[in-house]
């Protein structure tokens, strides 16, 4: 995979990102939990466009990041993007299992809540991973 | 005079000891001192009825004596007198109170729900099924209710006093309330003719009775003639009233500055009901069985014939009673099963007065302040287990065998958002609303003509709207339509009697009325205004109006013009009836059921409906009635055409990322364990 490639990804990762944080952990944090109308509209409406960036991401950028790989990125940059991958990992299935016939409401409700919880784990570990992009060996 | 006798039996607000010591010590003095000595130098043989209580599951065998209004037993004369002519068995009707009441406490059944609706002191609780006064012939149908629901109006609003509201409603009126006023005052006219009909007593046997032989109809018609006193030993069967002329005709031709006829008819007992020592069988229950609830209860949508579709309510297909969960104590305060209801129950002095009664038995030692303080916290207490018999409460709980709910695949948000009505109850939501006749706004279970989908009132359900917890229910909806004096902004509804002394509309021949007993002909425009232009102009009163399916009808500069009108707006009430199981609840065959473009949840047409043509009606659309964002709502059913692809697509994505997860994660794993192996081979 190109540079370019792993860059696109990584940019489209960080703006559906982007805006599903703002939509879901915003109305989080600001206590109004849980999602409704527009808001929830946006936040599946995006969620696809993360998805595939997040495979992306995987398919690009993992070979750049494994064990022993001769890459420009350094360790802590390397582990964080594992971090990423299984956080969105956990982050999408926990958003998409709720729309199929196999959970009844406490497993909904849990579900619900690790959505919640590894998307902020999700979002940190976003957070962390950018400035470090910028470090070279 | 008052009609009040001295009532052995009774002791609390209304008919108190205060009246009762009162009337002893005028009427009674000397042989109340020589019952009081000789109860003091006996002590006290037996105790008071009251006191005497089986307590056991099984029903007490009610083999028990009759006693009339008096308080006296009811004791027909023998068959043969002592000249060896036959005799009639003519005796007093029996009295509910004085007679169930001997043993029942009368006073606190009668702050039940069922009859405490003009205590004035009760919280209204969530707003349910009005009372509608109706008549075809000038196209009134006004909500009405005792507790001030929003959007009813209280009897005397509109000038309906006590006796009318009784007198009009008495087919499913159980008795109680404004049925028995605490005093009677000769001197009004309306309420003044009960020292001649009687009041109308509780009647426990429309509820408790198990037989089977209550005739409701007979019931009626004894109630149609105002015989309110006799009524309930009718509908019991236990004998017929023995007159040609009613209790009503009696008080009509009394003058309350008269005497109380001293003679009033007596009642034919059937001989046959009483056994040789005067006692009457009563097949009773504490648990109402389920037909004697349908009697005021019954909700129909499946009309006339279509009734045999009906799979009636899924608690009763599985064997529990309305009273499995709608149940009460001695205080009858029935619980009426909405979450939230505990806020709206009060614990009144006679239940607490009751507790504490139990409470000093079981204690002696304690204070009268104590026992009251532990009698509220144990009633708190206990307000708490109202809560397990809701929908929400019981299922969750578990109780009476109850499912726990699974609900696949729903996501919890559908639980805050929705009322478990919503998806459960009533009948599956079709692109308009159907008609449902109720037993108290339709007179079910009394024979009529065969009522119809235009039969007044039109209710709709179900309707979903907001309720006050901000869950969406279904709900039924009735509009008002009646005659009224708009002044300013006082509307002021004309009673059908007032309205129909001056108004002039098309009668029906005999053979529409025939082929359409109920006048079910909408009005034309040109008719509601010849009707208005027809009312006296009375500017002091107001102008004449006409409300109907949600407009307000004025002449306005000399024609006629129709609008929304706040009063006219619809009056709704929740339905939690008939449940229906799991797999046919809303939804069961996925989200389209809800979200779709043109899902009756939010896009059925609720057609406003009176006696107006339908042309002039209101329709609105189901979020539109709620509130909500039609483009919100739109969209929101438009996304789920993409949601299939989403689904794939977020599947897809993930399994690619479990797989290179998985991928990289094995290789590091075989690295590992490869470098593990190759450090052991160099171990010496």
């Amino acid at each position: 995979m190109s540079r370019a490639a792993g860059k696109f990804s990584y940019a489209v990762l960080c703006a559906a990102g982007l805006v599903l944080a703002a939509t879901g952990i915003g109305t989080f944090a600001l206590g109004k939990a849980p999602m409704t109308h527009w808001v929830l509209m946006a936040h599946v409406a995006v969620a696809p466009l993360f998805a595939l960036g997040l495979a992306a991401v995987a398919l690009t950028w993992s070979d750049l990041c494994r064990h022993g790989a001769d890459s420009p990125l350094i360790g802590p940059a390397k582990a964080l993007l594992w971090v990423i991958l299984l956080a969105g990992l956990v982050v999408t299935l926990s958003g998409v299992l709720p729309m199929t016939p196999l959970f009844g409401t406490p497993g909904q409700h849990l579900l619900y809540l690790t959505h919640r919880y590894s998307a902020i784990v999700l979002t940190a570990a976003v957070l962390l991973h950018l400035p470090m992009l910028g470090r070279r060996k | 005079m008052t009609q009040s006798q001295p009532q052995f039996y009774r002791s609390a607000s209304g008919r108190g000891t205060g009246r009762l010591a009162f009337w002893l010590f005028r009427h009674a003095r000397l042989p109340l001192l020589a019952a009081l000595a000789f109860w003091l130098c006996l002590g006290r043989s037996h105790a008071r009825a009251e006191d005497i209580h089986t307590e056991s599951r099984p029903p007490f065998l009610h083999n028990i004596p009759l006693h009339d209004a008096k308080g006296r037993l009811i004791s027909p004369p023998a068959l043969l007198g002592e000249d060896g002519k036959p005799q009639e068995s003519k005796a007093n009707p029996y009295s509910p109170a004085l007679t169930c009441g001997k043993c029942h406490d009368y006073d606190a059944i009668s702050q039940g729900w069922h009859f405490n609706a003009d205590a004035g002191s009760v919280k209204p609780g969530r707003p349910g099924e009005p009372w509608i006064l109706t008549d075809p012939a000038t196209h009134t149908q006004i909500p009405l209710s005792y507790r001030g629901w929003a959007g009813t109006f209280k009897p005397s609003d509109v000038g309906l006093s006590d006796f009318e509201f009784v007198t009009n409603f008495a087919r499913h009126f159980p008795g109680g309330g404004p049925g028995e006023p605490g005093k009677i005052k000769s001197a009004d006219p309306q309420m003044g003719r009960m020292l001649i009909t009687g009041t109308m007593e509780i009647d426990c046997l429309i509820c408790h009775q198990t037989a089977g032989r209550f005739d409701h109809e007979a019931r009626f018609n004894a109630l149609k003639a105002q015989n309110f006193r006799w009524a309930p030993s009718i509908a019991a069967g236990l004998g017929v009233f023995a007159s040609f002329k009613s209790a009503g005709s009696i008080a009509d031709s009394w003058h309350p500055d008269r005497p109380v006829p001293s003679t009033l008819p007596a009642l034919r007992y059937d001989r046959a009901r009483f056994d040789t020592e005067n006692n009457v069988l009563f097949q009773v229950s504490r648990r109402p069985p389920v037909n004697n609830c349908y009697y005021c209860h019954t909700s129909e949508s499946e009309l006339g014939d279509a009734r045999w579709h009906s799979d009636l309510d899924v608690h009763i297909k599985a064997g529990l009673l309305c009273v499995d969960c709608h149940r009460n104590g001695l205080d009858h305060a029935i619980v009426r099963g909405y979450e939230g209801e505990t806020h709206d129950r009060a614990i009144t002095d006679t239940t607490l007065d009751l507790r504490m009664r139990l409470i000093r038995r079981d204690d002696s030692a304690i204070n009268e302040e104590d026992a009251r303080k532990l009698a509220r916290q144990q009633l708190q207490s206990e307000s708490g287990m109202i809560e397990t018999l809701t929908c929400r409460g019981c299922h969750t709980a578990g109780r009476l065998g109850s499912p726990r709910p699974v609900h696949k695949g729903l996501p919890p948000i559908h639980l805050e958002k929705l009322s478990c009505t919503a998806c459960h109850s009533g009948p599956l939501p079709a692109s308009q609303p159907q008609v449902v006749h109720t037993s108290l706004t339709h007179k079910l279970g009394l024979p009529a003509p065969e009522r119809g989908k235009n039969t007044a009132p039109v209710i709709l359900e179900p309707v979903f709207l907001r309720g006050a917890d901000g869950k969406i229910a279904p709900y039924k909806m009735v509009w008002p339509s009646y005659w009224a004096r708009l002044n300013g902004t006082n509307l002021t509804p004309m009673l059908p009697a007032e309205a129909a002394k001056t108004l002039t509309l098309p009668q029906p021949s005999s053979d529409d009325a025939a082929r359409d007993p109920y006048n079910t002909k909408p009005l034309t425009d040109r008719e509601i205004q010849q009707a208005l232009e027809s009312f006296p102009a009375e500017p002091s009163k107001g102008q004449p109006v006409f409300i109907a399916a949600g407009k307000i009808y004025l002449i306005e500069k000399g024609a006629m013009s129709a609008r929304e009108f706040p009063a006219a707006q619809p009056y709704a009430w929740a339905l939690a009836h008939d449940v229906r199981p799991a797999s046919q609840a809303l939804g069961a065959r996925g989200c389209a059921e809800c979200h779709a473009s043109d899902s009756p949840m939010y896009f059925a047409t609720v057609a406003a409906r009176g006696p107006v043509e339908a042309k002039n009606g209101l329709n609105k659309e189901m979020w539109e009635l709620r509130g909500d964002d039609k483009a919100v709502a739109s969209f929101f059913a438009f996304t789920f055409h993409f949601r299939p692809l989403l689904k794939c697509l977020v599947f897809a994505a993930a399994f690619v990322v479990l797989g290179v997860l998985m991928h990289y994660g094995l290789r590091g794993l075989g690295a590992i364990t490869a470098q593990g192996s190759s450090t052991g081979k160099e171990r010496p």
